[in-house]
């Protein structure tokens, strides 16, 4: 079946449309995580995801997430149509976020382009003991039991067109909701679902599969069937997907309109009635019982649809977000930097340098430009920036999960989670971040609240998500008001794993102290956990967040809470840097690294036989690098008094470079050095700068390293 | 505007089915010392007046070094020197051929453009090989083509910018990224 049509552009739907159901179902159950039930309104909507992602899945023959989206849909039918009281709301939330990570495992395997294989048995067995289990209290207290949601199996295909005796027919008219995606899909699933029972099944459009311009078809139009079926008016109901349907018309028809309907979908009439004469009894029944619908019924069902067309131009607001290839949006944003050279080459062309030349006009004119281009540029910027919501939410998770693993009791408090960042950096921080969290849960708050209450505070721990925008920095920071960190014991199990020099306490300052558990090695927590502990987790944080240029700080007041605060750039494409010259070459350091730049005399050098030369400053001593000798570049200046030492810092070692002279200083565009040209090590990446020309970017790290090399 | 965009692309898409057989056989020739070379027109994107490079430290003398292609930064060789001869001064004729092998973009330094030239198939003939394997250029000309009195050697632009240069370069990115 699957080869019918192409599945790839279904398959992008379905992944797309799941894991924004997936997403909305989490926020859900999180939001309601603490109360003590699902009011009607979440449980119609967690049934409603199920059952779309059942239909959507079942279409695609994804069957391990049909089997159990369909198991948690009955459990969510059955609390929607008998309101059970005593549902344990523990165990409800997580069986559906069990479901949740199965269904996200499974649409990340299929992400990934592998086969979504994961084994469903335990979670529906698991999930049918359950329903068992409210559905054996619902029978001690003698509600009568709902029939339950039919499971449809993906068995036939084909349709036989021989009515027998007690055959019904019906006309089936389908109107969805106007914003309603893939509606061809539910379509093709209702005719999935009616399949099982039909005796002969007819449909328009009927190239919903095909042809995806039928979705629309179907949603301006309704989607009708002609249905013949031993099955009753209210069986083929309960078969059919109304979770979408804005409206269903149902008509019972008579073997004579029947064949007269038959003929609008387009088939000859001749055909079913060959079939006739068995069931001609039969059908007098029903003449006599029911009268047929008049041929004018579908002239004002055209009409409805008439007006479904003007609703889905009244809902704008569905279609205000499109998802843009990233690659476009790097080419726009060449581009304005581009735009934004040739603009100061225009500006500041010498062409315009004449003496006496009226250029007033021009001025104005040019003012006006600069506006727009700094607009353009501040716009793109923007869009690249997503707040930090979904980063959060996934915290929720995992303060949800650990602590109820752990059997603490703690609250979560966000704060600013629309603070926004740069793409790229939201990819680089959520492992870091649930790091953090995990450690707060874990080891921050305290395992027994008698300890919590002995010390004053609530015996409900809290725990802080705090995002804030400051001065071209963001700052995240996971709070705990645990027990906080304890110095003498960090100090000793530093000293005892001799991850640090043999010196007495109180020559190390607080942050120094609790930078220790940064170290590779380091975990005070006596013993590994599942969550944290492993001693492999804060060096990694670390690594991770100065990866994008960032640090961690670190601050706690024992018994009171600690806090760790991630302070990462905006954004990865722009770096502050100062340019500076080495013979006829510029390159740029980034701001953050350098310490000082300092004139010395030749007095300051101490060279070595080897070749190895030093700097010695304020009586501590540096590696020193000539940039001009480590690169080749000609037409420089050898001499240290004419030129200016910068003394560069990158994790605790120092290195002092020669360069010529200072340019300026600037915010810089990261560019990658061409593939093609060799790794230099040392170097980056480049920029282009003010007047187009390209200067290369040291990378202080790439520096240290090759300097030791060499030795 | 963003229509525009993409409607340029469609076309570009289309000209690139068209040019399959419009550009067969066309040729860029450019003169580099005495000698006349040609390459096939489908590798080129663009030519490009000399401009500044920024050269790059521990790199092959022939990597010139980057240029700054309407924001996008890509490196240039200098074919003179690629081909072991002595670097000449650059003047008004020099000029960039920007050159697209295998999504790589790189410009090609040449002394000076001559023409765009069609060379029918059957006047290419192979280069001669009389016991001159070792000789170096051989290896990126893969035909000789005459036209008239001038004889145009044909250079395969993948070996030219040497394809283990790519490999390596990739595989070292690639390294990188592992790590």
């Amino acid at each position: 079946m699957a080869e019918e049509f192409n599945t790839e552009s279904m398959l992008d739907m379905f992944l797309y449309e799941s894991g924004q159901l997936l997403e909305k179902l989490e926020g859900i159950i999180l939001e309601k995580q603490d109360a003590d039930c699902f009011d009607d309104a979440d449980i119609n909507e967690i049934f409603r995801v199920m059952h779309t992602i059942k239909g959507s899945s079942g279409v695609l023959m994804y069957e391990n997430i049909t089997k159990v989206t369909h198991k948690l849909e009955d459990v969510f039918y059955y609390l929607r149509e008998s309101h059970p009281d005593d549902v344990p709301h523990m165990e409800l939330v997580e069986k559906v976020l069990a479901v949740s990570d199965f269904v996200t495992g499974e649409l990340d395997k299929l992400k990934n382009g592998d086969t979504p294989d994961g084994d469903e048995k335990q979670l529906v067995e698991d999930l049918d003991e359950f329903l068992g289990r409210l559905k054996g209290e619902i029978k001690k207290q003698g509600i009568q039991m709902p029939q339950a949601n039919k499971h449809v199996e993906p068995t036939q295909f084909y349709i036989t067109p021989v009515a027998g005796d007690d055959s019904h027919f019906y006309r089936i008219s389908i109107h969805y909701r106007s914003d309603t995606q893939m509606s061809n899909l539910r379509a093709y699933s209702a005719t999935y679902a009616l399949k099982e029972v039909a005796e002969d099944l007819l449909y328009t459009p009927d190239d919903i599969l095909s042809n995806e311009a039928s979705a629309d078809v179907i949603v301006a139009e309704g989607f009708h069937m002609l249905l013949q079926t031993k099955s009753t008016k209210e069986e083929v109901i309960a078969l059919i997907d109304s979770s979408e349907a804005e409206e269903i018309n149902f008509d019972e028809l008579s073997k004579e309109e029947y064949g007269r309907a038959l003929g609008e979908f387009g088939r000859e009439e001749a055909e079913p009635v060959a079939a006739a004469p068995a069931s001609a009894k039969g059908d007098e029944n029903k003449e006599a019982k029911k009268e047929g619908p008049k041929p004018g019924d579908y002239v004002v069902k055209t009409k409805e649809a008439g007006k479904g067309k003007t609703l889905a131009k009244n809902q704008p607001k569905q279609q205000s977000i499109i998802s843009v290839n990233v690659e476009k949006m790097d080419a726009l944003m060449d581009l304005i930097g581009e735009l934004v050279i040739a603009e100061a080459v225009v500006l500041q062309n010498p062409d315009l340098k004449v003496p006496g030349l009226e250029l007033s006009n021009f001025q104005k004119a040019s003012g006006q430009l600069s506006k727009i281009t700094t607009e353009l540029q501040e716009v793109i910027m923007s869009m690249r920036m997503m707040p930090l919501t979904n980063t959060f939410q996934k915290m929720r998770r995992i303060v949800f999960d650990v602590s109820r693993k752990l059997g603490k009791d703690i609250e979560l408090e966000v704060v600013g989670e629309n603070t926004e960042v740069d793409k790229n950096i939201i990819e680089h921080i959520t492992d870091p971040l649930m790091h953090l969290v995990r450690n707060s849960v874990d080891h921050g708050i305290e395992e027994d609240p008698a300890d919590r209450t002995a010390v004053g505070k609530p015996s409900k721990g809290k725990i802080t998500l705090e995002a804030k925008n400051e001065g071209g920095k963001v700052y995240i920071s996971v709070k705990d008001d645990g027990k906080g960190l304890n110095k003498e014991k960090l100090y000793q199990k530093a000293l005892d794993k001799g991850l640090i020099e043999n010196k007495p306490i109180n020559e190390f300052t607080d942050k120094e102290i609790f930078r220790f558990i940064t170290l590779p090695g380091f975990s005070t927590k006596e013993e590994v956990t599942e969550y944290s502990g492993r001693g492999v987790g804060m060096d990694v944080v670390v690594k991770n967040i100065q990866s994008i240029s960032g640090r961690l700080d670190i601050s706690s007041v024992e018994f009171e809470g600690s806090e760790m605060t991630l302070v990462i750039p905006l954004t990865l494409a722009i770096i502050n840097g100062i340019v500076v010259q080495v013979g006829n070459s510029p390159f740029v350091i980034e701001t953050a690294s350098i310490k000082e730049f300092v004139r010395v005399g030749e007095d300051s050098l101490i060279s070595e036989p080897s070749g190895e030369e030093y700097i010695v400053l304020r009586g501590e001593c540096y590696p020193f690098i000539r940039l001009n000798e480590r690169y080749d570049l000609p037409d420089s200046n050898d001499k240290i008094e004419e030129g200016i030492i910068v003394v560069l810092e990158h994790e605790g070692s120092q290195v002092c470079v020669l360069i010529d002279k200072l340019l300026q200083e600037q915010e810089i565009v990261v560019k990658p050095i061409p593939p093609y040209v060799r790794k230099v090590k040392g170097l980056s990446g480049c920029t282009q700068l003010g007047d187009g020309s390209i200067a290369l970017i040291l990378d202080i790290a790439g520096l240290l390293l090759h300097d030791g090399e060499r030795r | 505007m963003a229509e525009d965009f993409m409607k340029k692309e469609e076309t570009d898409e289309m000209e690139e089915l068209l040019e399959d057989d419009s550009q067969k056989g066309m040729f860029m020739t450019f003169q580099i010392g005495k000698e006349l070379f040609g390459i096939s027109i489908s590798y080129v994107n663009e030519i490009i007046a000399m401009q500044s490079i920024a050269a790059i430290p521990e790199v092959d003398d022939y990597i010139k070094g980057l240029i700054n292609l309407r924001g996008k930064i890509i490196p240039v060789i200098d074919v003179r020197v690629r081909f072991k001869m002595e670097p000449c001064e650059y003047t008004d004729r020099t000029c960039i051929i920007v050159i697209d092998v295998k999504s790589t973009m790189i410009g090609l330094i040449v002394e000076r453009l001559a023409d765009v030239d069609t060379i029918a198939e059957d006047s290419i003939a192979p280069p001669p090989s009389l016991g001159r394997k070792e000789h170096e250029h051989n290896k990126y000309v893969y035909g000789l083509a005459r036209t008239g009195d001038t004889v145009t050697l044909l250079l395969d632009p993948e070996k030219l910018i040497k394809q283990d240069d790519i490999v390596t370069a990739m595989e070292e990115v690639r390294k990188e990224e592992q790590s």
